[in-house]
Order: C-alpha cells, then sequence, then structure tokens
C-alpha cells in the first residue's frame, strides 16, 4: 500500500501538446466544428431532458431541429422588415447624421480655438482623412462581402455538424471510457466529469447573458427612441460572447448613434447609462450562477487567456479563450491529483467520530 | 396491434428501456418511477470488461459505484504476507465500490473480470447532480446506501471478536 508507483505523465504530456499544436495549425479546418460542439454542448442537456422520457434518440435531434426551424422561421418573419426598416431609415437619414456630425465638429473646433487659442487642433483635416479613409474603406466593400463567404458557410456547416454531435454525443463519450485502459475508465469518467461541469455552464451561461443583454438593450434603446435600435442591440449581444465586451460596445456604438442622432450628448450619455445599468444587471443576476459551478480563474490567467486567444484565433479566439483555459486547468488538476494518488504522495483523513461504538 | 404499442415500437428506445428494467430490478432502485430510471441511464456510463481486466486497484482512489449488469467480477485483497486473497465474487445485479460515493478514500480491494463483463458506472460528481436536481432519486440511493452500511455494521459487531455494540 506504501509502495511509490511512477506515473507515466510525461507521456501524457507530449501527447496533449503534440494534439494542442496539430489543432493549432488545423485552426481554420477546426472553427466549424468548435462552433458546432458549443452548439452541441449548450442543446444536449434539452436532448437529454427528452430523453429520459424513452424516446429514440435520432427522432428528439430531429424535432429538436424541425422546431428550431420553425422558430427561426418566425424570428425571420418578425426581424427581415425591422432590419429592412433599420437600413432604410440609415440611408435617408445618413446625410442628415453627416452634417449634424460636421456642425459637432466644426463647433467642437471653434470652442477650442476659443478657450485654446494656441492649441491649433487640426480637427478639419482630421475630418476629411476620416472622410477619405471611409471612402477609402467603402470602395474595398465587395473584398469584404467576399470574405464573409466562409462565415456563410459556417450557417450551414455548424448546423449539420451539429446535428451529427448531439446524435452521437453519448456514443462518443462512451467510445472515450471504453478505449480508456479499463483500471483508469474511472479516471477517465472523472475528467470527463470535471470538464463537463465546468465548460457546459460557462458556454451556456454567456449564451443565456448575450441573448438576454440583446433582447434588454434593444428594449431599452427602443424606449430611448434610437432608431437602429435592433442593429445596436444585436452587435451588443454579439460581443458579449467575449467577456465584458458587449456593454462596452453597446455603449460606444450605442452612445455615438444616439448623440449623432438628437445632435447632443445628453442623448448619449443616456444609452451609455442604459449599458452600465445592464452590465451591473448581469454582474448581478447571472454572472454569480456562472461563477458557480465553472471552474475559477484567477483574473491574470482570464487575461492572459483572452490575450494568447485572441492573438492565435482572432474574434474566435477571444471568445473561446476563457472556456479553453477552464479545460486546461481542470486537466492539469486531475493529473496532479492523479499523480499524487498514483505515486502515494498524500495521507487520507479519517473521521474521529469513528471512535463512538456502533449502537 | 394498439396505437401505444404501436408509437412506443416506432418512437421507443429499446437500449433505455433494457437499462430501466435492469436498474428496476436491483433493490438500490426498486422505488423509482419511469422518468426517475430515465435520469439515471442518463446519468450513467456502460462500460465493457473483458476477462482479466482490472477495473480498479486495491490502494486507487475510488470515484465511482460499479453496478454489474452481466458476467463476473472478483474482489481481492492484498493479506498480510503480501500475497493476494480472494474475498468475494460479484454476481450480476450486484454493486461495489459504493463507498467512492460517499468519500473519494484508496479501495480496500482490487476489482478483476473473471469474464466478459458489462458494466455500470455512477460518478461521484453525478450522484452530486441527481442530489440537486432530482433529490427524490438522490435520497432513495443514499437511504439504501446507508441502510447497507449499517447492515454491514451490525454483521461486523455481531460477529465473535467484532466490534462491541453498547
Amino acid at each position: 500500500m506504501t509502495e511509490r508507483r511512477v506515473a507515466p505523465l510525461l507521456p501524457a504530456i507530449m501527447v496533449c501538446a503534440g494534439g494542442l499544436y496539430c489543432a493549432y495549425l488545423a485552426r481554420q479546418a477546426l472553427m466549424p466544428f468548435v462552433l458546432s460542439f458549443a452548439l452541441a454542448y449548450v442543446v444536449n442537456p434539452l436532448i437529454d431532458a427528452v430523453e429520459t422520457r424513452g424516446l429514440r434518440r435520432f427522432h428528439i435531434v430531429l424535432a429538436f431541429y424541425l422546431l428550431a426551424a420553425f422558430l427561426l422561421f418566425l424570428l425571420a418573419q418578425y426581424l427581415l422588415p425591422l432590419v429592412s426598416a433599420e437600413t432604410s431609415r440609415l440611408q435617408v437619414d445618413a446625410p442628415a447624421y453627416l452634417a449634424r456630425a460636421q456642425k459637432f465638429a466644426a463647433d467642437f473646433q471653434s470652442h477650442a480655438a476659443r478657450r485654446l487659442p494656441r492649441s491649433g487642433l487640426p480637427i478639419g483635416q482630421l475630418a476629411s482623412r476620416a472622410y477619405a479613409s471611409a471612402m477609402e474603406q467603402l470602395q474595398l466593400a465587395p473584398s469584404y462581402i467576399l470574405r464573409l463567404f466562409p462565415l456563410i458557410s459556417l450557417f450551414f456547416l455548424v448546423p449539420f455538424i451539429t446535428f451529427f454531435l448531439l446524435l452521437d454525443g453519448p456514443l462518443i463519450i462512451s467510445t472515450l471510457i471504453q478505449a480508456a485502459p479499463s483500471r483508469y475508465a474511472e479516471q477517465a469518467l472523472h475528467l470527463l466529469n470535471e470538464i463537463d461541469a465546468s465548460l457546459g455552464h460557462y458556454l451556456r451561461g454567456i449564451l443565456i447573458v448575450a441573448l438576454a443583454i440583446t433582447v434588454v438593450s434593444y428594449l431599452g434603446l427602443l424606449a430611448l427612441g434610437i432608431n437602429a435600435a435592433l442593429s445596436i442591440a444585436v452587435l451588443s449581444g454579439v460581443s458579449s460572447f467575449v467577456p465584458y465586451l458587449g456593454a462596452v460596445m453597446g455603449a460606444l456604438v450605442g452612445g455615438i448613434a444616439a448623440a449623432v442622432q438628437f445632435g447632443t450628448p445628453k442623448a448619449g450619455l443616456q444609452v451609455v447609462a442604459l449599458f452600465v445599468g445592464i452590465r451591473l444587471g448581469d454582474e448581478m443576476l447571472f454572472q454569480p450562477f456562472i461563477a458557480k459551478y465553472s471552474v475559477h480563474l484567477h483574473p491574470l490567467l482570464f487575461l492572459l487567456s483572452m490575450m494568447i486567444g485572441g492573438e492565435i484565433f482572432g474574434f474566435l479566439g477571444l471568445v473561446f479563450a476563457v472556456p479553453a483555459a477552464c479545460i486546461i486547468k481542470v486537466l492539469l488538476n486531475v493529473a496532479w491529483e492523479w499523480y499524487v494518488s498514483e505515486a502515494r504522495l498524500r495521507g487520507h483523513d479519517t473521521r474521529s467520530c469513528i471512535a463512538v461504538p456502533y449502537t | 396491434m394498439p396505437l401505444p404499442r404501436i408509437l412506443k415500437r416506432i418512437f421507443g428506445d429499446p437500449a433505455s428501456s433494457r437499462k430501466r428494467a435492469f436498474l428496476k430490478s436491483l433493490d438500490l432502485f426498486r422505488d423509482l418511477g419511469f422518468v426517475e430510471l430515465g435520469y439515471l441511464v442518463e446519468n450513467m456510463h456502460s462500460r465493457t470488461y473483458h476477462e482479466g481486466e482490472v477495473l480498479f486497484m486495491e490502494g486507487d482512489i475510488g470515484r465511482a459505484l460499479f453496478i454489474l449488469e452481466s458476467g463476473q467480477v472478483e474482489l481481492t485483497k492484498t493479506g498480510p504476507d503480501g500475497k493476494s486473497q480472494k474475498i468475494y465474487t460479484i454476481q450480476s445485479g450486484e454493486f461495489f465500490g459504493e463507498m467512492a460515493l460517499l468519500e473519494q478514500l484508496p479501495r480496500t480491494a482490487t476489482a478483476t473480470a473473471l469474464e466478459k463483463s458489462q458494466i455500470f458506472l455512477l460518478y461521484r460528481s453525478k450522484l452530486e447532480s441527481i442530489l440537486n436536481y432530482h433529490p427524490r432519486i438522490g435520497v432513495q440511493i443514499m437511504t439504501h446506501l446507508a441502510q447497507l452500511l449499517s447492515a454491514r455494521l451490525r454483521r461486523i459487531s455481531s460477529a465473535p471478536g467484532g466490534m462491541p455494540a453498547s
């Protein structure tokens, strides 16, 4: 019982490192799979809950897809006219907004010149440079649209891959447990459960947060009379997949849009106040739930993971940086626990109250 | 053929039905209903162990309860002379390793499959999740475990030279 055994930790680390390097090399091809995996992870509890009624998984997944398609169709029926109306309104109002922005810049320049006569703020130069830059970007629009084609293909690929992940998810887990050496099946189960506990709650949590931010900010912006409420709300919701970015984007873009629309900074400040409120609400209502069940990351590790994720994988890297860091932390924790138990490095507590005789 | 039967044949999952029927036959889960057994099936993992495969070794940290669906599993313990001694042979329908559900301590015996065996594993954190979200199932399992522990203690205390009962 007290003998020490050498655990084969080094080969496991080398295999993991090799796998990660291969994943890095194939990162473009893996993107739809990562998104599908995340989507399947979020939806899977629903499928599991229905499966407890004794129905075949294939039928449940198929029914879910039909229901999702129907709901998306209804949503599109409601949203497309709104998007169309917002775009047309923007086209009509754009010259007036531009004139208002130029007037605001000119007023600011004259105000600055009065207060700081020697400052010589080149507002006019900056404005013309910004205009030239905008026109340059406008000419590049077709190439940007072409770049979006791979993203459009994701709309077809992700549901397709997700379907099979949902259908065969339990089979994949069973295969992994069956493939583990018999004595370590329990350990493999331990690892899968730990990852599931931290990752599942995080992914489901951020999806709920993104939806809540989209809906609440849309209603708030509508109440404030902002014309592009839907676009700003969707932008804020999508950005909120990156921690803390949603409210910042909403406040920034919404604030500028409101200031330009109403021609007064007060309107912009109202939008900023709205997003500060949304952020505080998120912090009080959702974050405690997400943090309760997910792996806790030190703020520095959180920041580091975001920077590395963003550097290597761009926007998706920012979205998946925290879950990836959680998985790495779980892997290290489980590997260390395993090493400690294999090498018999730690004793075990026994309860002191067992001295009382059995009655 | 009546309509419910036809629907069950089309939409029902036979593998899930088989697992439910097996779990229902065990004392541990006999009082659970259809949907509760479904939750249990969802939270359990099944694995096939071949003859001679070791499930766990004496001293390994236990983290799961094992339920033998089919086959045979031998429990052995290292004696004072360092030799392995057979202590029990688990038959289908019996469960073992249940103390792992209560505390993560080293296993007190080694379990080896004597023939091809189909085994369900209920992992500790899954039981915790069941206790949180489906307390009725959790209470049933914990009650049976407590009764099992009590029975074992009574047997030890009533055995000659066993623990004195006050």
